[in-house]
């Protein structure tokens, strides 16, 4: 295939979202645009890098990780526990889960109510307080581009479907719901990405300056004196 | 015999007020108080008379009826309703069953006829095939009826409320589906009583045109080929039916199926996860991200060096100058703070090579010092820079090659900085 770079003018934006884990979708219309444009160009340009792009007909775009590069991945079992409990919850008050998690919204006056219904489970994710539920996981949903923050409310986006999808093949997994009554373990988790934001957040480009974008005096200070006490020694 | 002219001039000089009672007597029947209430504040000026008179006249015609054993209450003549949600085409879905009846009608009609033609009985045949066509027009109404009333529900599914639950919103669409289109296929099926009648109308229709050929008309050929048409008519009618209560319904009986799968699932995982913790949730459903491997670039002999570093790491003691003792030989240059650089360099401006300024201020600075405050200011948004040709410049220890920076200040040209992109090298 002839790829002509020139066409794909979101190439460098693009790459670096996807490479944070970001999912695309049409929330970030000028990325969602090109990417659906050139998909061809683009899928075949990340595959040659190494990367394998997903292009999911709900409307959304991500990388998959290779499997060997694979970890036990705490986030993803948070927002699958979060998916879970959100499907349960809308379903118990006769609210449409779909609807909600496919293009709706959820208050944030709602995180505290279901984090008491449901302790028991989100203890199991560490998550115990309101700030822990909104910075594990809601956060965390927003930034993989799952969901959008706007006033207090956030909006899930199409990506989410990969929670739902996950939802369906519990059902349809018939040894699984066998095994809920048998005493042998479950699989372990095979998963992506670790529990740190750092780890997330890092990139790879040697001037990216990320991190010191928001240097405050203190922490040039204390850059400094660490410098002087090695000139010291 | 009710007078048709009077029925049809009541119901036209009526219509402003019956249309909105066909919605309530769509609903349920009204009893006299509130019919009379409803009438009374669609006519303001009516008089309690005007109302009874005009209640009368309804009744007078068989418009309206009283319930059986409520003569109080009352609700349209079942034909007139009917009539009614023709005009306003609110059909009321039949059953399959009753499309099955008319088509076992029609197969018994199809024996009289044939019947009739054995003792050549022209008369009788006559009828039996006029009866025959009337029979498949109900059908094909009924058909007509039905699409309609299945527009109507798929429509009401689809607008309904989205906070209600799926099952719900979509509990007319499951119940049309299981009562009329899962039997309606098996009724239109190849081996299904439809095909099977209208074959057998058919053969009985063929088989006559051709008799009468040798043994003479008892009926008009037209008769029998018009009579022919409707019946395929009546089978083409049916399969579009059907093909369009499938395209209109099974997407949200899809969705509604789906939806219970999700809330199953949910649960299920839920349950899973109470009982054997976090990482009971099968591997293969959990969806992946991918996270930014570090690439770690570096010899061997690094990699080593490094993990070795790391493994005897220890913290050094923080040591502070003491304000008592008096620093011997030349006092160690204080460090600069990002804000410290940013002010001279702003001080600076214009300026025409940002590498080179800052070999000027900090001659004997490190290498990785420099470069990193050429990217820091270099990408400092109160600056528009200007890339200059690469070239090399001699840090303390180090040659450097790289396409430096002329620096304005962004102020004198905001809208252009946006635009332009960051790039160092």
């Amino acid at each position: 295939m002839h790829l002509d770079l020139s066409e794909l003018s979101q190439l460098a934006p693009i790459f670096r979202e996807l490479f944070k884990g970001y999912h695309v979708s049409r929330r970030d219309p000028e990325l969602y645009a090109q990417l659906s444009n050139f998909q061809d160009q683009y899928r075949t340009l990340f595959k040659a890098l190494g990367f394998e792009l997903v292009c999911d007909t709900r409307g959304f775009y991500y990388f998959v990780p290779d499997l060997a590069a694979a970890a036990v991945n705490k986030t993803a079992q948070r927002l699958a526990l979060f998916t879970f409990i959100l499907v349960e919850h809308l379903a118990d008050q006769g609210r449409d889960p779909i609807a909600v998690l496919d293009g709706g919204s959820l208050g944030r006056d709602e995180l505290p109510s279901l984090l008491e219904k449901y302790r028991d489970l989100f203890i199991q994710a560490e998550v115990q307080t309101q700030e822990e539920l909104e910075e594990k996981i809601m956060r965390r949903m927003t930034q993989l581009g799952f969901a959008g923050e706007e006033n207090g409310i956030y909006r899930f986006l199409p990506p989410m479907h990969r929670f739902l999808d996950v939802c369906l093949s519990v059902q349809q997994d018939r040894d699984l719901a066998a095994s809920l009554h048998s005493v042998l373990p479950l699989p372990a988790p095979v998963l992506i990405d670790d529990d740190s934001d750092e780890k997330l957040l890092q990139t790879d480009d040697p001037l990216d300056l990320s991190d010191f974008a928001e240097e405050s005096e203190e922490d040039a200070l204390a850059r400094a004196i660490a410098e002087e006490q090695e000139l010291d020694a | 015999m009710i007078e048709p002219k009077r029925v049809l001039r009541a119901l036209a000089e009526h219509w402003a007020l019956l249309e909105p009672l066909c919605e309530h007597f769509d609903q349920g029947t009204l009893s006299l108080n509130e019919l009379r209430s409803q009438l009374a504040a669609q006519q303001l000026d009516s008089t309690p008379q005007d109302i009874t008179s005009l209640l009368d006249v309804w009744i007078r015609l068989d418009i309206l009826v009283p319930v059986a054993k409520s003569p109080n209450r009352f609700e349209l003549n079942a034909q007139i309703h009917d009539f009614l949600a023709y005009l306003r085409r609110e059909h009321r879905l039949g059953l399959c069953l009753e499309i099955e009846a008319y088509l076992r009608h029609l197969e018994r009609l199809a024996g009289y006829i044939q019947d009739a033609f054995d003792i050549r009985d022209g008369n009788d045949l006559a009828r039996q095939l006029r009866l025959l066509d009337m029979r498949v027009r109900d059908v094909l109404k009924k058909l007509a009826n039905d699409e309609q009333a299945l527009v109507a529900v798929a429509e009401r599914a689809k607008t309904s409320d989205r906070q209600i639950p799926l099952r719900q919103r979509y509990a007319e669409v499951l119940a049309t589906w299981d009562e009329y289109v899962e039997p309606m296929i098996q009724l239109v099926n190849a081996d299904g009583a439809f095909e099977q009648g209208v074959r057998k109308v058919e053969n009985v229709l063929l088989r006559m045109l051709s008799e009468q050929q040798r043994l003479g008309h008892l009926v008009d050929d037209d008769m029998l080929l018009r009579t022919h048409a409707r019946i395929l008519e009546m089978q083409t009618s049916a399969q579009l039916t059907l093909r369009h209560a499938r395209e209109l319904l099974l997407p949200l009986r899809e969705e509604a199926r789906r939806h219970n799968a999700v809330t199953r699932g949910a649960a299920l995982a839920l349950s899973m996860i109470r009982r054997k913790g976090i990482d009971a949730v099968p591997q293969a459903a959990m969806p992946m991200f991918t996270r930014p491997q570090s690439t770690f670039l570096g010899s061997a002999s690094q990699v080593e060096a490094y993990v070795y570093a790391l493994a005897r790491f220890e913290p050094k003691p923080a040591r502070f100058p003491k304000a008592h003792k008096t620093q011997k030989g030349e006092a160690p240059r204080a460090p600069r703070t990002v804000r410290e650089m940013l002010e001279r360099c702003e001080d600076a401006l214009p300026m025409p090579d940002l590498m080179t300024w800052l070999l000027e201020q900090e001659p004997d600075g490190a290498t990785d010092e420099l470069l990193y405050w050429f990217s820091r200011l270099s990408r400092e948004k109160r600056f528009k820079r200007e890339r200059l040709e690469r070239r090399d410049y001699h840090t303390h220890e180090h040659q450097v090659s790289l396409r430096s920076f002329a620096l304005l200040s962004a102020r004198d040209d905001a809208p252009e900085n946006s635009a332009s992109t960051p790039h160092a090298s």
